[in-house]
């Protein structure tokens, strides 16, 4: 594999998982009734 | 072969069929008779002297109260009785005790005898679909064990039955009086249950063959349901217990059987002891070839009984994955359930179990590990990995410290003056749960790593999405850590507990995510692979003691819960409806139970080696010339 789509691959897995996982995480605090307060700011 | 396992050793397979059976008989007998006798009786307030002369008075007023008013009875409300401290048969010995010892060793068989069929019949599946027969072998290898320690459960679990009746009648009378019925459908079902085994074991041969095969498998099958069924309903008498419902609050019942039955913890419990008990007989047989393959006298022997100990240990660990995740939920429910219970748990005293539990499972997990590690000596190919291994051991250790540091320490003055307070300035913060979260969540991915290389070490893909399926892997291991750390430190420690509880549902899903991936992406990948030459047989001898550590650790951990969960009751018989007046009507401490649970612990352990040397004894004949017919296959 060439390293230009070496480097395409591997770009495309990190965006791919990245948004599973926060789709993932969305899903699990909404789902208790939770939003998935991702600002750092003390969360009540 | 067969003709091999007639010729060898006939008279102690005989004896040992026979007393198996007799052994199954009675205790079948004993059960029957106690269910039947007493599932007509009601609660009375009888007042009973001490001594053992009251063990029988009590006996026999159960058998006179079965037969008189039953039909006055009959519209008579029922509540839950209030025994008093004479109420209960004093034979000088604690009564809790005993019924702690004997069903303690009852559950540790049963969760084997159990279990054991569960992967049985998938080996033997496999078997019958590769139409590779050591699979077969292997199968019924695992049954002898267990066919071994069947008999000895069915004792105990007379012997439980027994005990339960004599030393606590009132409890046991309400207990009937509840769920009616449905312990007599235990009882159909132990019989059920005991029967398809022997049908299913002793037709080994005569159902091997083309279409009969499926005919066993399916006798298999049905054992299983019968088995499975039987633990959720014994679970319910336990949840029951702790969380009754289908009766109202001075325990009339109100509610159907499934009512009562399906509580708020039953459902946890069923999940939590289905995947421990297979993680647990996976152990047991692994401690079993590990014995095998330390008095194997010749290369092949060794090699069959490496083989058999690696699947074992792939049995144990898998099932045991996903484990922390269910006596999450488990506990999560105790919480939701009564709050006090909760707290009892994982607040008070009782909260130094989880940080004993915690160097068990650490135990468990280095165990399974290291032999991991020691099994990639079978193979060449598993020198590409081999730089991975420190690294894994590096995190196991540090996630394993974390996790048994002790939130709040017994301290003296002194001590707690040099320390500036009851918690250490930066250790303190290890002690809550967000931490130890993060730290099992990790010990778990990286175990999963463990196995996942060792998997890998023999083989060589040939797939041409080979490095998008590794840069998929790599990314999915690197942002679920992420997740399980950004989630455990951020709403662990900077936002409410509402948030704290909620994000340990991330943790887990990103654990289970890296699992599913990880069996999913390998699956396709290594379909067709190339496979590299790997020897069985050619691991050191120490690997096999990781295999007897899981067994004995799994069961002072079994023991260790157990005492936990009867102890969150405290003085109740059943929640919240039935007082315990008895003598033993307190939590017991620490240092008590550990002194029991390791005493059962060995006691299990003795028994255990010796269904080992009955086994061994039983058809050694049949099994060794499978192996010899093995011998270039493996």
């Amino acid at each position: 594999m060439r390293s230009g789509s070496s480097v395409l691959v591997w770009l495309a897995a990190v965006v791919t998982v990245a948004a599973f996982f926060y789709g993932m995480d969305h899903l699990i605090m909404s789902l208790q009734g939770l939003p998935l307060n991702l600002d750092l700011s003390p969360a009540q | 072969m067969r003709g091999g396992s007639r010729r060898l050793t006939p008279k102690v397979s005989m004896l040992a069929r026979a007393d198996a059976g007799r052994s199954i008989a009675l205790s079948a007998a004993l059960i029957v008779a106690f269910i039947l006798i007493t599932s007509l009786s009601v609660p009375t307030s009888a007042d009973r002297a001490v001594g053992w002369q009251s063990v029988a008075q009590a006996m026999a007023q159960t058998l006179e109260d079965s037969d008189v008013n039953a039909d006055a009875k009959a519209d008579e409300i029922i509540t839950a009785p209030h025994p008093q401290r004479g109420d209960y048969p004093d034979i000088g010995i604690s009564s809790r005790s005993i019924v702690w010892v004997i069903a303690q060793l009852h559950l540790n068989f049963a969760a084997f005898v159990l279990a054991v069929p569960i992967f049985v019949v998938l080996i033997e599946w496999l078997g019958l679909k590769t139409g590779n027969v050591r699979y077969d072998h292997m199968a019924r290898e695992f049954m002898k064990i267990s066919m071994s320690a069947y008999s000895i459960t069915a004792l105990f679990g007379g012997l439980l039955t027994l005990a339960l009746f004599m030393l606590y009648p009132d409890l046991m009378r309400y207990m009937m009086h509840v769920f009616g019925a449905q312990m007599l459908v235990y009882a159909f079902l132990f019989i059920a249950e005991s029967l398809f085994l022997y049908v299913y074991y002793y037709s080994w041969d005569a159902l091997g063959e083309g279409n009969r095969k499926w005919l066993h498998l399916t006798l298999g099958l049905m054992l299983n349901t019968a088995g499975t069924t039987l633990l959720v309903l014994a679970n319910s008498w336990a949840t029951f217990m702790m969380a009754p419902s289908g009766v109202n609050e001075v325990g009339e019942v109100i509610g159907s059987i499934w009512e009562i039955m399906r509580g708020p913890l039953w459902n946890p419990l069923n999940l939590h002891r289905f995947l421990a008990n297979i993680a647990f007989g996976g152990a047991v047989v692994g401690a079993y070839a590990a014995y095998r393959f330390l008095s194997a006298k010749t290369a092949e022997e060794k090699a069959a009984y490496d083989w058999m100990g690696y699947t074992s240990n792939f049995i144990a660990i898998l099932s045991f994955l996903p484990l922390p995740f269910a006596g999450y939920w488990l506990m999560a429910e105790v919480y939701a359930y009564s709050q006090s219970m909760g707290i009892t748990a994982m607040g008070g005293i009782l909260s130094w179990l989880f940080i004993v539990q915690a160097v068990l499972i650490g135990a468990i997990l280095l165990a399974g590990n290291y032999y991991l590690w020691s099994g990639m000596t079978r193979c060449e190919g598993a020198v590409r990995y081999q730089g991975f291994i420190k690294y894994i051991a590096f995190v196991l250790v540090l996630s394993f410290l974390v996790w048994v540091t002790p939130h709040t320490l017994i301290l003296t003055p002194a001590e707690m003056k040099a320390l500036g307070g009851s918690h250490h300035q930066f250790l303190g913060a290890l002690g809550v749960m967000p931490a130890k979260n993060i730290a099992v969540n990790l010990m778990l991915i990286f175990t999963f790593l463990s196995f996942q290389l060792y998997r890998r070490s023999d083989k060589v893909a040939q797939v041409s999405w080979e490095t998008a399926g590794n840069a998929f892997m790599v990314t999915i291991y690197a942002v679920a850590m992420l997740n399980v750390v950004f989630a455990g430190v951020y709403y662990g420690y900077f936002t409410s507990t509402v948030y704290n509880v909620g994000s340990s549902v991330i943790q887990v899903f990103s654990t289970l995510a890296v699992i599913v991936a990880g069996i999913t992406i390998d699956g396709f990948m290594y379909k067709g692979a190339k496979t590299l030459p790997s020897q069985w047989g050619r691991v050191s001898n120490r690997s096999q003691y990781a295999l007897f550590a899981l067994p004995i650790t799994f069961t002072w951990l079994m023991a260790l819960m157990g005492y936990l969960r009867s102890s969150i009751r405290t003085d109740w018989h059943i929640s919240d409806i039935m007082r315990d007046n008895s003598p033993d009507n307190f939590i017991p401490t620490i240092g008590y139970a550990g002194n029991m649970i390791t005493m059962v612990t060995v006691l299990f352990v003795l028994l255990v080696l010796f269904v080992f040397w009955i086994a061994t004894r039983a058809d050694g004949g049949r099994q060794k010339a499978n192996i010899e017919a093995e011998a270039g296959k493996l």
